[in-house]
């Protein structure tokens, strides 16, 4: 017996929304956790998913997927590759899977509260594959880490950094709870399959895949194509809930979530993505910069895409641009300096030839960023590597959890944006993460950052020792050292020497 | 009352930073607590300059505090963000 096609029969499968006898409907979707927009039924039954697909052709597209994926793996963990890989590009690795494998168990769990709650059958039927693609992330970047970690301990953060409070995890684990775990079916549609995965992490995957494929890391970068093919699908469940809400009269409130939760994702993307293109990558096998990528893909895609659907370009875009020539270059700083602190080990990688690309790249990087590596760069040349230990820490932001930091130099930017909230005074790193607190007071305000414990009492007595086993370094293993062991210097030593 | 955290701007650095100020301590050993963590880290030193202190202000133009007034009677506060800057002479 022939099948039919999968249009004739979808639209009816999918209608799930059966007239409760037992429970009140109100009680089945309680509006916080369903939709706290008091938008008619009616209208969530016009929700129509641009990608259509039935379980039995996910099943069979996923187990080829899957297959392709394990077996290069397989196929290429008998090579040399990972035997003289260069620490900046193991770092990345080390960094994204820390990052990433138990974010996306999260994002299942997510996934699985628009299966259940969302008001729409057509939301619950295509998040029900996006609950199964974001398991199988988790499942793919805890696996592939694992065998090295025979090589080198700092792979096991991938199982374990999201069980520590160090520093970056905090800040991870704060935007996503904000995001994703604490929001309801439709706000969190908004705020992670359209702000976070169609406007950056699709994305992402793409430059990384391809950056993969560069450095011949092809493991990885069939992985990340992998993974990538899956959000490009389960990301478009975000578009029609924004539509559906603007059509209802609620654009301010959709505009607002898309604005909170894009600033949040874009501070986490700028260290994720950012310090790995313009630093980590060795100069051969860089193809873009952080800044090309951002003006590309975000700038003008993700903006266009934005107002397409009928909202606005947001009110921070200004400050986003200006972000995208800091953030990263800050933080690359900070990491560095504050290296014991994270799980990986950066390359300080400002040698001569790549500071001459940050310049190019970067017109005036020289005068600004150089003059805090023209610093460290002395201090290595002259045998004071002592100098480049901090003994104090920077300020934490209050709502993104990294380092209060801006351009340094002659034309010097840092600076804290206070707020007073009850008595207590709030340290933000930029206008955008102030404004996403006052938009909420009553669910940011308890939060502490690793500096408001530190003088709290949590972390008793603070000092560098207790501060480094707090945040699991020396626990689940040895934290960062430069990556190339300061080799990034010899090119100033043979200009001296000339 | 004992030690307790400030935020340090110092000039030119990338980073603010968290310097712990004593109430007894005069506003020029502040800065030079402050210096100890941002020249010869991540600021150039600049030899014959002298530090001043401010409390930081949007348009970056606030009095600087007498160089021998207390921490105490200058009234910081936990938290409290100071720029730490670079002038010519102390006549300002």
């Amino acid at each position: 017996m022939a099948l039919l096609d999968r249009s004739d029969w979808y639209d009816i499968a999918r209608d799930t929304n059966w007239t409760p006898g037992f429970v009140p409907r109100e009680e089945l979707f309680p509006s916080e956790l369903s939709d706290p927009y008091d938008i008619p039924l009616a209208e969530w039954e016009t929700f129509d998913e641009p990608y259509k697909v039935s379980y039995r052709e996910y099943v069979k597209v996923q187990r080829e997927k899957d297959s392709s994926a394990y077996s290069v793996k397989a196929a290429l963990s008998r090579s040399k590759f990972h035997d003289g890989l260069d620490e900046g590009w193991a770092s990345v690795l080390k960094l994204h899977y820390g990052a990433v494998a138990l974010t996306e168990y999260q994002a299942s769990q997510f996934q699985a509260r628009m299966v259940r709650f969302g008001p729409s059958p057509s939301m619950r039927n295509m998040a029900t594959y996006g609950m199964l693609d974001e398991l199988r992330h988790s499942q793919l970047q805890l696996y592939f880490p694992h065998e090295l970690l025979s090589r080198d301990r700092q792979y096991d953060w991938a199982h374990e950094a999201a069980h520590t409070k160090n520093w970056a995890i905090l800040g991870g684990r704060h935007a996503m709870d904000d995001v994703m775990m604490c929001r309801d079916a439709i706000t969190g549609a908004i705020m992670v399959s359209f702000a976070f995965e169609t406007g950056l992490t699709n994305l992402q995957m793409v430059g990384l895949s391809t950056d993969a494929a560069n450095m011949g890391d092809f493991t990885f970068s069939n992985m990340i194509t992998s993974i990538q093919s899956d959000e490009a699908r389960h990301a478009q469940l975000g578009s029609p809930a924004i539509e559906i809400m603007i059509k209802n009269g609620r654009k301010a409130e959709a505009q607002q979530a898309v604005d909170i939760a894009f600033w949040r994702m874009w501070r986490l993307f700028g260290i994720t993505v950012g310090i790995p293109m313009d630093y980590y990558i060795p100069l051969e096998q860089r193809h873009l910069s952080f800044k090309e990528f951002m003006h590309e893909w975000i700038i003008r895609q993700y903006d266009r895409q934005v107002r397409d659907l009928g909202l606005e370009t947001p009110w921070y875009w200004d400050l986003l641009k200006d972000d995208i020539e800091n953030h990263h270059h800050c933080q690359q700083g900070g990491i560095w300096s504050w290296r014991p602190t994270v799980w990986w080990n950066p390359p300080g990688a400002v040698g001569p030839r790549e500071r001459d690309w940050l310049e190019e790249k970067y017109p005036g990087w020289n005068d600004s960023y150089g003059t805090y590596w023209d610093v460290i760069t002395d201090n290595l040349l002259n045998g004071r590597e002592e100098k480049t230990h901090p003994e104090c820490i920077p300020v934490i932001c209050n709502m993104c959890q990294i380092p209060i930091s801006n351009r340094p130099g002659p034309t010097w930017k840092a600076r804290v944006v206070q707020h007073e909230h009850e008595g207590r005074r709030y340290n933000f790193c930029t206008e955008p993460c102030r404004w996403i607190f006052t938009t909420d007071p009553e669910r940011y305000k308890h939060h502490e950052s690793i500096v408001d414990r530190m003088y709290s009492g949590e972390i008793n007595p603070p000092t560098l020792d207790n501060v480094l086993t707090y945040m699991g370094i020396g626990v689940v293993s040895e934290g960062g050292r430069d990556g190339h062991d300061y080799r990034w210097i010899d090119g100033f030593r043979a200009q001296a020497a000339e | 009352m004992s030690a307790f955290p400030i935020l340090s701007r110092f000039q030119f650095d990338c980073h603010v930073k968290v310097v712990e100020a004593e109430p007894a301590q005069t506003i020029d050993a502040l800065a030079a607590v402050c210096a100890h963590h941002s020249i010869g880290l991540h600021v150039a030193d600049q030899p014959g300059k002298i530090l001043r202190i401010r409390p930081t202000t949007d348009a970056d133009d606030a009095e600087p505090w007498p160089r021998d007034m207390t921490v105490a009677e200058a009234g910081l506060k936990q938290f409290e963000c100071i720029d730490i800057y670079f002038t010519d002479s102390d006549a300002a």
